[in-house]
């Protein structure tokens, strides 16, 4: 809106004086789209002959004098402009003059404004000694009459740092040596220290996996578990060293297109397998294929160019100059995946995957997937034999002896044959089939050679068909009506690819990354800002077309997208750059009346803003709090206690078997990630639901978060731990808030919790064990443990 | 409304940041819990009773004497061009034929409404319903077709219909969420959760599973060892010290968590008695069919009845195994015998007690049933179809006893009156006062809304 109304104003300067600019000033509101250039449906409007040659749906005006370009304004036909709303009726009546007056515009078309994302980021000059950061901050804050507000205390500081940087609270032994420090670069150290953690890269690493849409599961019906850890390990690992954005990129995009691929660079192109699968019965396999070249390309344009590429996949882009047809070009890179695509495919459905075996295990495994195959055809052959005496069997069963059996196979012994479902007709067979000794001894033989095979990690990867498959223009979106070939190639209104030879998704990471892409830098950058301030310099981090909003800062945003690429795209430069600011470094709280008034919103940053933790971390900040913590880092996805019921809610009730020992107190990023039913704690705080690519998660306030943490077993688990750790403390209640909270009690708190110990300590018979678990409960519930503030 | 209250109301309306309905109404003085809607509404509340696996129309409610004729025969071939169905390779193998029910169907009421023997309650009753007989749909798997319509995308991760209602009305109950699931039936739906999901909305939004047995909300007891006053006393310290903390850092959101635990704590008292059927009368029992204790799809009925008495604005129940390719006898019958009587019980029900005009009931599956047979291992069943089925709705304004909709004389396609999934949606919004062109919400540059870029209210069938 605010873009058009400015191009409003520059045209009918443009045009002052001359006859008709009034019309022209109206049409240049559709110029973006519609310009010579560009020419979407085909159209420009731009020109007298433009407007008269017209589209792919005729002449915008015809000699005789009917117009197109009216009916369309007017929505009186099947199309109607423009997309963002219905002209005023005084501005149809100026087109419908000038129209009439036979079009004065000037011959030679006026050349369409560049949105300002699709220019090149250059950084503006910056005063000697200033810390680049705040210079813009300050220069808007004082344009408004505002001031920062004054640095955060160190203990809250230190409490933000840490959450932001690891993700997990600081101990009062670190505070305590942080407070000790008085070094002058006491804060820069911290900052350096924490940067190292291995800790960071999961931090920072799973806001990554939000993005790639990471989960353990398939998806859709079935939701069977996939096996791709591996590539979330292998995030955390590129973050933690620091792996430049553009390698980052290409080894994720690509890695298999690399001269001989190492193992680590085919895992990293699991970023485009995390798609969710489908494999329900009666598929048309292609469908499901074609829907995961779709999300490749949308989640491309929403993580890297900030743009809405998906809205192009069944006509052109509403807002932005992307026809359909550049859609399918992109769609192209990711359209040669050698994945499933029709029913005999059933068996191998998640293909491509990468078998992590050294080459003896790889080749064990294959002769003994040989030899079950075929003492699996001998056990079918059997079977056939067995089969008929099975209702002879049930008919014979007696109540005494259904009770003797696993409940499951009760339940389906309770149903009509036609009744059970595949696994329940499989579980009352074999329970069957146990009873005949020669079924016994197939059976131990296959078990004793499959317990033979070695147990060799996979992870799904990218990896092309010898012959790549032709890709076309789906005509409205449909995969079935076949439109004109295309082959690779990037939006024309970004620099252009750059390949040699036919272009490759090599060439695609390259240009995402490449020094002239105006985009993917500018996006990164404001989407770290967002993790450190609550909200991007552009507020729509997903979009940076002319539908998003504009930038708060745009002389900050491109000087850090020029920095990042001027720094070799380190991202960790970036974060200790942003978090060395005083901007970062303010108080949050919302005390300054001005402020509030002038700037309701904070949208100038006169001070820090407080931001609820994710799920995973409100789980992490528990377990630290609580001395349960188990820090290793990556390996398989873990079970921590979930409610019962939860893992009912699909078509086929998943096994949750919780992890004991430490994995039952891992960071919740290792939880196993089931699509069709996603642990409570992270559904219920906002976690992403991986089916497609979340670049920003919502921050919801709800009474079924207050449930959860206040009667879930794992916050109770934390709790009593929480209480038997302050309970060794000379001041317990003092300990325990500062665990939680990072900070002592003010007076008043110390006071009303005193009295709330001294309550439930009542209430409970005398216990201070209860009494303390108590309060550790409040503790874990207060908004402020579960804020950074 | 001043600028600032304004301002409050877009960041949390517009930025993503979702607050629970009553934390908004305590922060923005003088609003209602619930949102106005549009234009005037018919209905204050939805029951969607979602028939999980597709049911099969023509066993149940419409009988085609030329599928009695003809059966057995080879399908025309001009009904299959061009058109796509489940199991496509079974087709390959052998051509697909026209399969006769073998159900008795009856005429029943003024409106003269066939039913077969397999509903006869909800038959009984054909009165009080709208049949819709050409419900098409998008796609013929049971994950992605479900997902249609719920979301009306075939993809997942978009906002269900429960939540796009909360999202545009807000909820009238004080104590209980806005969009509640149930289930019944072997077995959850395929796709779970994300088809009661809030997609790109708040995540308050989201529609919240009460469980048959045990605690109707996870997480709603106490934890062991906990005795409710040492509860009370734990909620009201942290109201206190959340109330300290708000004094120090002025952050509006701390308003809204000590309202949240408010609201939790009234669901702890609320969701007992929501679920205790002690008060109910035995004839209330008795004509739904439930047996106390035992979780099923006649008790969830009667509990989408209470909770519509509560005020909670769209109740959606599963039933599941509809999915009946390779047989329509004993497998068909005991689903349709779970689902008959408490299906026709809750429609008396609220009509008798005065609901019924404000409560729309929606019935249906994903996709309905072929009317050729489909044979696997000697047993003969019918496969998806997506191109005419049957829905019936009741209620929130909808015209009793109309059957919309002509099928052709196979049952393969509409011959007028074509309707889509979203159709329904629209006309389920239209309902509540809600304009399905304008219940948008912008995520990723554009303005989504339940019904994409289609949907017509079907106003033929409003009364």
């Amino acid at each position: 809106m605010r873009s058009t109304i400015l191009l409003l104003i520059a045209l009918s300067f443009a045009a002052q004086g001359q006859d008709g600019s009034e019309a022209r000033a109206i049409l240049g509101q559709c110029l973006g789209c519609h310009n010579s250039k560009t020419a979407m449906s085909g159209l420009s409007l731009d020109s007298k002959e433009g407007i008269l040659k017209g589209g792919k749906h005729g002449p915008a005006v015809a000699a005789g004098g009917s117009s197109l370009l009216l009916d369309v304004v007017r929505h009186t036909g099947d199309i109607k402009m423009p997309p963002g709303g219905k002209l005023k009726d005084a501005q149809i009546a100026v087109l419908e003059k000038w129209v009439a007056d036979g079009m004065p515009m000037a011959a030679k078309a006026v050349a369409a404004p560049v949105h300002w994302s699709f220019k090149p980021p250059r950084k503006a000059p910056l005063p000697a000694g200033t810390h680049p950061v705040d210079h813009f901050i300050q220069a808007k804050l004082k344009e408004n009459g505002l001031a920062m507000s004054k640095p955060a205390d160190r203990r809250t500081l230190l409490r933000r740092l840490r959450f932001d940087l690891t993700g997990l609270p600081p101990t009062p032994s670190e505070i305590a040596a942080f407070l000790a420090d008085t070094r002058p670069d006491a804060y820069e150290r911290e900052v350096d220290r924490l940067l190292s953690s291995p800790h960071y890269g999961e931090r920072w690493g799973r806001h990554w996996l939000d993005q790639a849409r990471y989960a353990d599961s398939n998806g859709y019906s079935i939701d069977a578990p996939r096996e791709i850890w591996k590539f979330r390990d292998w995030v955390i690992n590129a973050f933690n060293d620091d792996m430049p954005f553009d390698q980052f990129t290409l080894e994720q995009f690509a890695g298999d297109q690399l001269p001989k691929p190492t193992n680590e660079q085919l895992i990293a192109t699991g970023f485009h397998r995390n798609t969710p699968i489908n494999f329900e019965g009666g598929i048309d396999f292609e469908q499901y294929r074609v829907d995961h070249v779709v999300d490749r390309v949308a989640t491309t344009g929403s993580v890297y160019l900030g743009l809405t590429l998906g809205c192009a996949r069944c006509h052109d882009h509403k807002f932005d100059p992307l026809p359909q047809k550049e859609f399918y070009q992109f769609f192209s890179f990711f359209n040669n995946v050698d994945e499933a695509v029709e029913e005999k495919d059933r068996a191998d459905v998640q293909k491509p995957v990468l078998e992590l075996g050294t080459p003896a295990e790889i080749r064990k495994k294959n002769v003994i997937k040989a030899q079950l195959k075929a003492l699996q055809v001998e056990l079918n052959a059997y079977r056939k034999e067995v089969e008929p005496k099975q209702a002879a069997w049930e008919e014979k069963l007696t109540e005494a002896d259904i009770k003797k059996f696993k409940f499951s196979v009760q339940a389906a012994l309770g149903l009509h044959v036609g009744r059970r479902n595949d696994e329940q007709a499989a579980l009352v067979f074999e329970t069957f089939a146990n009873t005949d000794e020669g079924w016994r001894e197939r059976r131990a033989t296959m078990r004793a050679v499959e317990k033979l095979s070695p147990k060799i990690v996979t992870s799904l990867i990218m990896k092309d068909l010898p012959q790549p498959r032709q890709a076309y223009i789906h005509q409205g979106g449909d995969f079935l009506r076949k439109g004109e070939n295309v082959s690779a190639g990037t939006p024309s209104i970004l620099p252009p690819l750059g390949n040699q030879g036919p272009a490759t998704r090599v060439d695609l990471a390259r240009w995402l990354t490449s020094k002239e892409n105006p985009l993917t830098a500018r996006v990164t950058v404001n989407r770290m800002w967002m993790r450190y301030f609550g909200r991007g310099i552009v507020e729509t981090e997903d979009d940076f077309g002319r539908q998003g909003s504009l930038p708060t800062h745009p002389e900050l945003l491109d000087w850090l997208a020029v920095e990042f690429m001027e720094k070799g795209w380190s991202q960790k430069a970036m974060h200790r750059l942003i978090v060395t600011s005083a901007a970062y470094r303010q108080a949050s709280a919302a005390d300054n009346r001005l402020a509030l008034e002038k700037d309701p919103r904070n949208l100038l940053l006169s001070r820090q803003n407080r931001i609820r933790l994710e799920g995973e971390i409100i789980r992490d900040a528990g377990l630290v709090a609580s001395g349960l913590f188990a820090s290793k880092v990556g390996g398989p996805s873990v079970y921590p206690p979930i409610p019962s019921g939860v893992m009912n809610s699909g078509q086929n009730a998943r096994e949750w078997v919780t992890s004991t020992g430490p994995d039952r107190y891992r960071r919740g990023m290792y939880t196993f990630i089931w699509r069709a039913t996603p642990h409570p704690l992270m559904a219920l705080f906002d976690g992403p639901d991986a089916s497609a690519a979340c670049t920003r998660r919502n921050r919801s306030n709800s009474p079924l978060q207050a449930l959860t943490l206040l009667n879930d077993e794992s916050v109770k688990e934390f709790a009593d731990a929480l209480a038997t750790r302050a309970l060794g403390e000379k001041d317990p209640l003092g300990y325990a808030f500062e665990l939680t909270m990072s900070r002592p009690p003010s007076a008043a708190e110390r006071d009303r919790l005193r009295r709330f110990v001294a309550g439930q300590k009542e209430e409970a018979g005398g216990s201070d064990k209860a009494a303390y678990a108590g309060l550790a409960r409040v503790l874990l519930n207060l908004d402020e443990f579960m804020t950074r503030e | 409304m001043t600028d600032q209250e304004l301002t409050r109301r877009h960041f949390f309306e517009r930025c993503g940041v979702g607050v629970g309905k009553t934390a908004l109404a305590t922060m923005l003085a003088g609003d209602a819990l619930a949102k106005q809607p549009h234009f005037p509404a018919k209905a204050k509340s939805v029951i969607y009773l979602f028939m999980a696996g597709g049911p099969s129309q023509f066993e149940m409610w419409t009988p085609k004497p030329q599928l009695q004729k003809l059966h057995g025969q080879a399908v025309p071939d001009s009904f299959l061009e061009g058109k796509r169905f489940a199991f496509m390779d079974t087709f390959t193998k052998e051509k697909p034929k026209l399969l006769a029910t073998k159900r008795e169907f009856k005429q029943y009421g003024q409106t003269g409404s066939w039913g077969s023997n397999l509903v006869p309650h909800t038959a009984a009753i054909a009165d009080d319903l709208t049949f819709l007989h050409t419900v098409s749909t998008e796609n013929f798997n049971h994950a992605p077709a479900k997902c249609f319509a719920n979301t009306g995308f075939t993809r997942f991760g978009r906002p269900s219909m429960g939540a796009w209602v909360t999202y545009g009305l807000g909820t009238e109950s004080k104590d209980l969420p806005g969009f509640v699931v149930l289930q019944s039936g072997p077995r959850g739906p395929r796709g779970g959760a994300p088809l009661w999901g809030s997609g790109f909305l708040p995540t308050t939004e989201q529609g919240v599973l009460f469980r048959g047995s045990g605690d109707p909300i996870l997480n709603l007891s106490t934890p062991k060892g906990v005795t409710p006053r040492m509860q009370n006393q734990v909620i009201d310290a942290i109201r206190d010290v959340n109330a300290m903390r708000h004094e120090t850092t002025a952050d509006p959101e701390i308003s809204t968590r000590i309202a949240a635990y408010e609201m939790a704590y009234r669901m702890q008292t609320s969701g007992p008695e929501l679920i205790d059927f002690q008060k109910e009368s035995k004839e209330t029992l008795a004509m739904y069919g439930v047996e106390p204790g035992k979780p099923s799809f006649a008790a969830n009925c009667l509990l989408a009845r209470r909770l519509v008495e509560r005020g909670v604005r769209y109740i959606q129940l599963w039933h599941t195994d509809w999915d009946h390719h390779d047989d329509l006898t004993k497998p068909l019958e005991d689903v349709c015998r779970q689902i008959d009587q408490p299906c026709a019980a809750l429609i008396k029900d609220l009509k008798a007690l005065g609901l019924l005009d404000t409560t729309l009931v929606i019935w249906g599956g994903e996709f309905g049933r072929t009317p050729m047979g489909e044979i696997r291992d000697g047993k003969t069943g019918r496969n998806h179809h997506i191109d005419a089925y049957t829905m019936w709705m009741a209620g929130g304004g909808t015209k009793p006893g109309v059957h919309f909709g002509q099928t052709d004389d196979f049952g393969f396609n509409a011959v007028e009156d074509h309707i889509s999934m979203h159709d329904i949606q629209a006309t389920v919004l239209n309902q509540l006062g809600l304009d399905h062109t304008k219940l948008t919400y912008q995520f990723q540059g554009r303005n989504f809304r339940l019904t994409d870029v289609s949907g017509k209210v079907i106003t033929k069938i409003l009364a």
